[in-house]
């Protein structure tokens, strides 16, 4: 078994991984960059080790700096998290080089699935359908033109090296490809250090689906169903949820296809670990296709968690470490419903440009049936180098309505006072009608957003009174609040 | 009439026709924020533009006609993409940031031209520093 173990993440997924190492006894070791010194990641851990300068390029994407770290720690493995260096086949290869356990599927899997072209011939091969697309060998502004035209308008760009929307465009017009694409690559760029493009069909009114699938080094390869996350801004995932309502309104046969087509994709690759195939699915027609394979553990992972009952990352230290799945696909079931909101620091009234700052007021909310995974603390700052995301809130509950009742009612509940966010925003998604139908596609909140962004109305007045009357804070003696426990002693707290 | 208990530190119950709410309440006096039911609120004496609606960064300069363009955060300039002496319309992409790994057009919020640019590619600038003047 893994005995200690550095996690090469910041933020709440870091604070996730270390949670799952308490619980089983391994040693954690935590990095941090200027900028996170005093991070609650940083803090959490058994020990932190700074590994330079707040640009995550310097830091967080450093591969020498991590392997540095990590023996200097004395870590026998390294966990990715999600992001950073997680699908870096250089960085997975690097740790095997050292010596160290990578939490992870091996370098030859992160490469081919890596490498989109090669992922979609992957999973042709194994029986899955495909959207048309290319990686322009040729991939200077003109080649990658080209390419768009052989694929024909409308199309998506997208970096070849990664996900979560960043180096990603829509092309509707020709006249737009020279200045999207010189977007999408300096983005790439920054957010994966590789800015090769990959140009692939637009499929409009798609749903987003994606299945969780884990394999272990002793043959065994199985899936934990499905997610969807169709409700996206501009290809960034907002609520992610299981089982997915696009699929619980077309044949059950859709299910078994989709399941098995993301089992038979990991196999092909050899695959090791946690996996998330993604599908577009066309719900009309019940057609699918896949879309690529994120050969690491999801942000939304704990959806699948709260309807499975199984501890995704618990089960990622126990593979890596050698010993089988802890877990049969004939154990694996999946119960109610569960939905995820990610909480980001961003500002919708201004076009969604991200927030930093000092976080005034944070209280998460207590209350049956909701999870949350956060990685700051009131008082603390929400940096401005790194990822917007401050919290993932996740509701279950018996049906997909009680549980979309139960995150608005937590997100409610959910103050978070000095930066901006995207909380009534995700409150206007979920209490949307075609939302609340399940029949929310993946360009729905691009076309409704200008009217789920609500007007900065004036607070009301009870609103406005209290907060400007008084002095919140109990240790101001100017107090005018009356105290529910001493009717007059503004001295007491 | 409503009337306010401190049952936490910065929480606030309001008891207001017969309701109970609960109000959140942080920051100092002349930037104050509150939280209510799902909803942010902020009270900035010196940006007037957190109380308005669309919160363009821009300031009028007393006794001319010069308008300068702000950074709305800390950012990295990652393109200029006017010169000095252009005419410029309102939406018009005056010089595109990157923050948080995601790249921000700063548009022009209104008709003019470049009298002067104050930043260049690969600075990192601060949030209200001036990136553009118009004029």
């Amino acid at each position: 078994m893994i005995r200690r173990l550095l996690i090469a993440n910041r933020g709440e997924i870091a604070l996730r991984i270390i949670r799952a190492c308490r619980e089983i006894g391994i040693e954690t070791v935590a990095v941090y960059s200027d900028a996170d010194a005093a991070a609650p990641h940083a803090l959490a851990a058994d020990r932190a080790i700074g590994i330079g300068p707040s640009a995550a390029s310097e830091s967080y994407l450093s591969i020498p700096r991590m392997i540095d770290a990590a023996r200097a720690a004395g870590a026998d493995a390294v966990h990715p998290g999600y992001g950073f260096l997680s699908e870096n086949a250089a960085f997975a290869e690097s740790c095997t080089g050292a010596g160290l356990v990578f939490v992870g599927p091996s370098p030859s899997a992160l490469a081919r699935m890596g490498n989109k072209i090669e992922a979609r011939r992957t999973a042709a091969d194994a029986g899955a359908p495909i959207v048309p697309g290319e990686t322009p060998e040729d991939q200077s502004d003109a080649g990658v033109q080209r390419a768009i035209e052989r694929v024909g308008l409308p199309v998506l760009v997208k970096a070849a090296a990664g996900g979560g929307g960043k180096g990603m465009r829509e092309v509707h017009e020709a006249q737009d490809v020279v200045g999207l694409v010189q977007t999408a690559r300096r983005e790439a760029l920054a957010a994966f250090g590789n800015g090769t493009l990959y140009v692939e069909r637009l499929v409009p009114s798609a749903r987003h689906v994606e299945v969780q699938v884990f394999a272990d080094h002793h043959g065994q390869t199985v899936h934990l169903f499905e997610r969807e996350c169709s409700a996206q801004r501009r290809h960034q995932k907002v609520i992610e949820e299981s089982p997915s309502p696009a699929l619980a309104a077309t044949d059950p046969a859709l299910r078994t296809r989709m399941t098995a087509a993301a089992v038979a994709a990991a196999r092909a690759v050899g695959y090791r670990n946690a996996g998330t195939v993604e599908f577009l699915v066309d719900p009309a027609s019940g057609a699918f296709y896949f879309l690529e394979m994120n050969t690491r553990l999801q942000v939304e992972h704990g959806v699948t968690e709260a309807v499975t009952g199984v501890d995704l990352v618990r089960a990622q230290l126990v593979v890596a470490s050698g010993e089988p799945l802890p877990w049969t696909q004939a154990a694996i079931s999946a119960r109610g419903h569960a939905i995820e909101a990610r909480v980001y620091a961003e500002d919708p009234a201004r076009g969604f440009v991200p927030q930093a700052g000092r976080l005034l007021l944070y209280r998460e909310p207590r209350m049956p049936g909701v999870r949350i995974d956060s990685g700051v603390v009131e008082g603390g700052d929400v940096p401005v180098q790194y990822d917007p995301l401050i919290a993932k809130v996740i509701a279950s509950a018996e049906t997909r309505p009680l549980a979309i009742a139960r995150l608005a009612a937590a997100l409610r509940a959910f103050p978070i006072l000095g930066v901006r966010t995207n909380v009534e925003f995700v409150i206007q998604i979920l209490e949307h009608p075609r939302f609340q139908a399940g029949t929310v596609d993946t360009r729905f909140l691009d076309r409704e957003t200008p009217s789920l962004v609500s007007s900065p109305d004036a607070a009301p007045e009870f609103v406005r009174s209290a907060a400007m009357a008084v002095q919140p804070s109990a240790n101001d003696p100017q107090s005018a609040i009356r105290n529910p426990h001493s009717t007059w002693d503004p001295w007491q707290s | 009439m409503a009337v306010v208990t401190r049952i936490g530190d910065g929480v606030l119950r309001v008891e207001v026709d017969g309701r109970a709410e609960t109000v959140y309440v942080a920051g100092p006096p002349g930037d104050r924020w509150a939280f209510w039911n799902g909803r942010t609120f902020r009270w900035n004496a010196s940006k007037s533009a957190d109380a308005g609606a669309a919160g363009r960064r821009v300031s009028r300069r007393r006794a001319s006609s010069r308008t300068d363009v702000t950074a709305p955060m800390p950012a990295k300039i990652v393109a200029v993409a006017v010169r000095e002496g252009q005419q410029v319309t309102s939406g018009d992409t005056l010089v595109v940031l990157e923050a948080m790994k995601m790249e921000l057009p700063v548009a022009a919020p209104l008709d003019g031209r470049v009298r002067a640019i104050a930043c260049r590619e690969g600075d990192l600038v601060q949030a209200d520093a001036v990136l553009v003047e118009l004029e």
